[in-house]
């Protein structure tokens, strides 16, 4: 656990330096501050404008670093020879890679939390209300990020940066698009489709289902049992997460470095 | 007594589309004695790093068995007992001297404490105590090499795997990683070095094997490797004679206002110039063994004595 803990904490320590990490970070969070200039884009709807838009900058921001510093982990580390030193130590490569990707998501937890509290001032300054609702989409978001980073942990065993980069992004956007995409597929009369559309849903991550804006922003559409999604999507997020790290695990531990 | 290293017909083979299977290291049998400083020498593509990457454990062989300490070197409880200073390492430079240390050194599980202690010892001992609190990215090149020699000590190992210490260093550094390098084998540790710093090879190394494309093409000591050099003998009020009764058989001989300089290759015939030096009552002023230079053998080596 203390190596874990000693490549974990380094990997924090290293992300948050990384210029372009920061760059996404104050494009967040500069993005968040204009916010409340947007209502008038939409008068009528200030506080729907606020919030989507709001909800959305920490998602995408939050998906942005989970990506970009993700996909450089291993290879960065191979091409700078320094997994050498750690791998010469008693290490396990399982320990190594548990080590980055805990790294990994405490960067991305930090700087989701920044990006949070600035979006509650924004919005507090804004309206002189705090809706508790709000702080439910946040959460979510960051298991969402922890699935899109393990994802991109487990191409990083054997891809290339680049290629990973637009991977992971693709099943990002697919795994967003997985609900609408299942329902209407599969009811298709092409069993080919109807198949193809399936293996997608069970296959690849939902990300779906951490999208939680529309219950925040419109009060009117609820979840049945708050608690019980809860669960289950927590549950979902460490099941993939384990399941993708497992797969890592196995293909890096007989990689050649 | 085990032996600190042992090697098996050890091969690596990696395939490519463009060139086949090219066999990296190729049946590679040594074996390094607890307390020795043993070198691993051949050029570019030698196969040297392989060899030390598959002992550590960071890559697998295509076939044979390594062992450190009798353990298989795949067992990653064998690191417990060695360290590793890999060519021109690269350390996180946002850190300091000694956070990067204390990293290592959590990897080896040392506790609060004794971790504490033998940071500022090391520290002390590689001359950095007055940087440690300096980011590594502002130390200089030989700062990084002893700093990495530093994290090479922290568990205490008995075998340390030093790929190009003195690479790329000035003659300052050069000499004080050397020399401490050699505190090191006094201390009793045992050191795998590979360089293409020859002269280092030859001042610290007790025994070397030389690689040339993946196969062993010469080891053994350094003292019986180097033999069989020349021998310069130098005598006074020598004649004409007996420069001409020395010429040939491998000597080189000068005569200049009767002091002879005779330059003979180390195989007894340094006797015969003696004994005819005496007999013309000319005066030995010195008998001078000179060895091969492991520079030459090397060369000699790799080019199969065409250079």
């Amino acid at each position: 656990m203390g190596a874990i803990y000693a490549i974990a904490s380094t990997t924090l320590g290293e992300a948050v330096r990384r210029k372009v990490l920061l760059v996404i970070l104050l494009l967040g969070v500069g993005l968040l501050i204009i916010t409340p200039g947007l209502n008038q884009l939409s008068p009528r709807q200030e506080t729907t404008v606020l919030l989507s838009f709001g909800l959305g900058v920490i998602q995408m921001i939050g998906a942005l670093v989970a990506v970009v510093l993700t996909i450089s982990l291993i290879p960065q580390e191979i091409e700078r020879r320094t997994i050498y030193t750690i791998l010469s130590k008693p290490v396990q490569r399982h320990q190594f890679l548990l080590g980055k990707f805990l790294g990994s998501l405490a960067t991305i937890l930090m700087m989701m939390a920044l990006m949070t509290v600035t979006f509650l001032l924004v919005y507090y300054l804004s309206k002189h209300s705090l809706p508790i609702n709000l702080l439910a989409g946040p959460p979510l978001f960051f298991l969402q990020m922890m699935i899109l980073a393990a994802v991109a942990m487990f191409f990083s065993t054997f891809v290339s940066p680049l290629v990973n980069f637009f991977l992971s992004f693709g099943i990002y956007m697919v795994g967003n698009l997985a609900n609408p995409l299942f329902e209407s597929l599969s009811t298709t009369e092409n069993q080919l489709t109807r198949f193809g559309a399936t293996l997608i849903h069970y296959v690849l991550p939902n990300f779906a289902n951490y999208n939680v804006q529309n219950p925040i922003i419109n009060p009117g559409s609820m979840i049945a049992n708050t608690q019980v999604y809860n669960l289950q999507v927590i549950l979902y997020a460490v099941f993939y997460t384990g399941i993708l790290l497992t797969l890592a695990v196995v293909i890096f531990d007989r990689r050649e470095v | 007594m085990t032996a600190a290293i042992r090697t098996e017909n050890l091969t690596k083979t990696y395939s490519s589309r463009w060139t086949g299977k090219r066999n990296v290291v190729n049946n590679l049998n040594i074996e390094v004695k607890e307390g020795e400083i043993f070198g691993l020498l051949g050029p570019n593509g030698a196969g040297k790093t392989t060899a030390i990457k598959i002992l550590l454990g960071i890559i697998y062989p295509t076939s044979g068995q390594a062992w450190i300490m009798g353990h298989d070197c795949m067992d990653v409880q064998t690191h417990y007992q060695l360290s590793y200073l890999p060519e021109k390492p690269y350390y996180y430079d946002h850190m300091t001297g000694a956070e990067i240390l204390d990293f290592y050194a959590r990897l080896f599980h040392i506790g609060g404490l004794e971790r504490k202690q033998r940071i500022e010892k090391l520290l002390e001992q590689v001359g950095l105590a007055g940087d440690a609190r300096k980011p590594i990215g502002q130390y200089s090149k030989g700062m990084q090499q002893r700093i990495g020699l530093a994290q090479c000590l922290l568990n205490e190992p008995r075998i340390l795997f030093l790929d190009e210490p003195t690479g790329g260093l000035d003659p300052v550094a050069h000499i004080e990683i050397r020399n401490l390098i050699l505190q090191l084998r006094d201390e009793g540790k045992t050191i795998f070095i590979s360089s293409h710093e020859l002269s280092d090879v030859e001042r610290i190394c007790d025994r070397v094997v030389m690689m040339d494309k993946g196969d062993v093409v010469k080891e053994g000591t350094l003292d019986e490797l180097l033999a069989g050099g020349r021998v310069e003998v130098i005598a006074d009020h020598a004649s004409q004679e007996m420069h001409d009764k020395l010429q040939g058989n491998g000597a080189i001989v000068s005569l200049s206002d009767g002091r002879l300089i005779v330059d003979v290759p180390d195989d007894g015939s340094v006797n015969q110039v003696l004994d005819l030096l005496r007999t013309g009552n000319a005066q030995i002023n010195s008998v001078i063994p000179r060895r091969k230079r492991l520079e030459d053998l090397f060369v000699e080596t790799m080019t199969g004595g065409g250079v």
